[in-house]
């Protein structure tokens, strides 16, 4: 059984609840295949799906023992073009964030192409393994409606204050809030004209948030990784400990190194009170 | 010379036993007679584009496309008098009878492959190409009795941009190792070759160019001196464990996970075959539970990770059949098998560190490319010495022509003329003959 990632806060529990395959993400909302389609913007709704080669049964493959053992994606087998969808997490505890996701979406998806850039995290695959993820990524408890959103550009948001309706800043004002509460795309992935509006419905309460959350964030309530959970710190110091000691000489033993011998650095002086500095 | 004791079995692409008991020092590319193949033919083979040459010269355009200067132009039949013009050049390159030298014309004498003898190389690798660019252009000097007045437009036409640009652009003798001006450093020759022209080579079939590939990049770290003394031992052990499929660990993995694998699947086997044969030991249970482990011998634990690096690329690629996923499968097999254990990714970090720039450079964020044009000698993919580029060539091979720079596209011409040179064609098999033949 992996281990996943260490600590033994709620915020661990939930990293690796996220990361764990044999766990089920609790599904919050059921976009509309056709609204999640309508959403990316690579095809028109009730499009067939385009192909940049034939499909692999078709194809003549290379003597390849890798191809043999190595089942192709229900996408790629069928030849699809490769396609994204992008989140921005909010850094005002979405319950995503843009490092967990790739860890995320390798356990639980093959064929899969993720990047982290700064505040939003994208991932490629073949176009109808794509829509899969979308959909499920909507869907379920790692998107919230107002602290997460799905942009293919003019990503900013991230780390930016939210705005009057409680909802992430978004520059091309993809999104809106009905009276009601609930939260609706009014424009596509990428900012494009919809032929529809398509509603995600209401926004977790703060209180869900900071419990669902896979941030740890020492402001607004936020668990504080120093103080609250740090064996996650300490992990982080012993992978740097044992980086240097094989950049340094890796044929010597370890405990034939001056200096800490344990796991983490013990005793190192916290000056950030909790809560943060404002 | 370092005391090594290690042995290894080494097995195939489809996890056949080639050779048991394998000591390492037996795969070293300073002695494995079927890698000091590979790295002599790679640093003295020249392929010169007859046609391109011919079609240069009718053009005017003496140095590369945008070289044109209108009216010095030669109409010369290059591809009817191939022939003639391939035992010239192989008189003048030979040194004595029965060295390596050949000229032989592929394609109908649309190009001509040179191969010069090893007593041309004094010291400079470079004298392949210099000796085949002087020789061609006498040839056709002679061969079409140029006149004084016209021979500098047959020079340009050769040497390209030379001497104004010592890179030699628009040169029509190709090469695989480049010009010592275009190396990133010292003993960087052997790492600057596009991995699509290693794809092209072993038709495109992973592990083989993954092997290939990994040749080049470890006789390289020997030349760069970071293969010396203590080091030594975690260069064979990286390439036998990744480059040879050493214990058959590399084919099991990707067996074992080619259904319905994922990648995260192949860093938890891999950290599981670590603890199982006590690579990897518990060092400390921490307050949740988690483990951190240790090991005794940081230099195997590190070929144990480039062979399960090496798997999940295979694995999540090939499920895409796509190779773009390259540099992201090196960066979350790294981070998640550190995450796992508590222990250093490959090359201690440098190989998840050099992902996160390739990852921009293979994605069109900065610029066109693809991973298919990626080596080992630029600044994105240099630092993770031998582990990293032999991916990069997995993932080409993989690769459902999904990339504009497909090696059909970039390397059709290296295809052909290596891939017909059975050292170049099967590198597992050829170095596990050279290792049987010393040991």
């Amino acid at each position: 059984m992996p281990q996943f990632t260490p600590g033994s806060s709620f915020i661990a529990d939930n990293r690796r609840k996220f990361m764990d395959p044999t766990k089920k993400l609790e599904k919050l909302r059921d976009i509309a295949e056709e609204d999640v389609v309508r959403l990316l913007a690579h095809r028109a709704p009730g499009e067939a799906y385009k192909s940049i080669h034939p499909p692999i049964e078709e194809l003549e493959e290379p003597d390849c023992s890798v191809r043999e053992m190595v089942k192709p994606t229900p996408g790629a087998a069928a030849g699809d073009r490769i396609r994204y969808v992008q989140f921005t997490d909010s850094m005002l505890f979405s319950p995503a964030t843009p490092r967990i996701r790739p860890m995320m979406w390798f356990n639980r998806y093959r064929g899969v192409d993720p990047g982290v850039l700064s505040g939003r995290t994208i991932v490629e695959a073949r176009e109808r393994d794509v829509e899969a993820i979308a959909k499920e990524y909507m869907d379920n408890e790692t998107y919230d409606t107002a602290r997460t959103g799905l942009r293919g550009r003019t990503v900013h948001g991230h780390s930016v204050r939210l705005d009057q309706d409680g909802l992430m800043f978004d520059a091309l004002r993809r999104w809106a809030r009905d009276p009601n509460g609930d939260v609706k795309y009014v424009k596509d992935m990428v900012g494009g004209a919809m032929d529809k509006e398509v509603v995600l419905g209401k926004p977790l309460s703060e209180d869900e948030l900071l419990k669902r959350t896979t941030m740890f964030r020492n402001a607004q309530g936020g668990a504080w990784m120093e103080t609250d959970d740090p064996e996650v710190a300490d992990v982080v110091a012993e992978i740097h400990w044992n980086r240097t000691w094989g950049g340094f000489q890796p044929f010597i033993k370890r405990d034939q190194i001056k200096g800490n011998k344990d796991v983490g650095v013990k005793g190192m002086k916290l000056y950030t009170p909790r809560g943060g500095v404002e | 010379m370092a005391k090594i004791e290690d042995k290894v079995d080494l097995y195939d692409d489809r996890g056949n036993k080639l050779l048991g008991d394998v000591p390492l020092t037996a795969i070293s590319p300073v002695r494995n007679p079927a890698i000091r193949k590979i790295t002599g033919m790679v640093s003295r083979l020249a392929a010169v584009d007859l046609a391109g040459l011919e079609k240069k010269l009718s053009a005017g355009a003496i140095a590369g496309k945008q070289m044109v200067i209108r009216g010095k132009k030669l109409d010369v039949d290059i591809v009817g008098n191939s022939e003639s013009i391939a035992s010239q050049v192989k008189e003048m390159i030979q040194v004595e009878e029965g060295d390596e030298t050949r000229a032989e014309i592929i394609g109908g004498g649309k190009r001509l492959l040179v191969e010069v003898p090893r007593a041309r190389i004094l010291a400079d690798y470079s004298a392949a190409k210099t000796n085949v660019c002087a020789a061609v252009t006498q040839a056709l000097i002679d061969t079409f009795d140029i006149s004084m007045w016209d021979a500098y437009i047959v020079k340009s036409a050769v040497w390209g941009m030379y001497p104004q640009d010592p890179a030699m652009t628009g040169c029509v003798v190709a090469t695989l190792v480049d010009v010592p001006i275009s190396n990133e450093g010292p003993g960087f020759a052997l790492r600057n070759i596009p991995v699509n022209h290693l794809a092209a080579t072993v038709r495109k079939r992973a592990m083989p160019g993954a092997c290939l590939s990994m040749i080049l990049e470890e006789a390289a770290c020997y030349e760069m001196g970071d293969a010396v003394g203590p080091f030594e031992r975690g260069h064979l052990l990286d390439f036998a464990y990744e480059g040879l499929n050493a214990n058959n660990m590399l084919y099991t993995l990707v067996k074992e996970n080619g259904q319905d694998g994922t990648l995260a699947n192949v860093v938890y086997d891999l950290a599981e075959k670590a603890k199982a044969d006590g690579v990897a030991k518990p060092k400390v249970k921490l307050e949740s539970g988690y483990t951190v482990y240790s090991t005794d011998d940081l230099q195997l634990w590190n070929a144990y990770a480039a062979a399960g690096m090496l798997a999940a690329v295979m694995v999540n690629c090939a499920a895409m059949r796509a190779g773009q996923p390259v540099p992201s499968s090196i960066m979350y097999f790294n981070e998640m098998l550190e995450q796992e254990t508590g222990l250093p990714g490959v090359d201690y970090g440098k190989a998840q560190g050099s992902s996160v720039s390739s990852s921009f450079f293979s994605h069109s964020i900065y610029g066109g490319g693809g991973p298919g044009v990626f080596h080992g000698n630029h600044i994105v993919t240099r630092h993770a010495k031998g582990q990293f580029i032999p991916c990069f060539c997995a993932a080409m091979c993989i690769d459902a022509d999904t990339q504009y720079f497909a090696p059909s596209r970039t390397s059709g011409l290296y295809g052909e003329v290596l891939g017909t040179i059975p050292e170049f064609a099967e590198p597992m098999k050829a170095v596990a003959e050279g290792a049987k033949e010393i040991m």
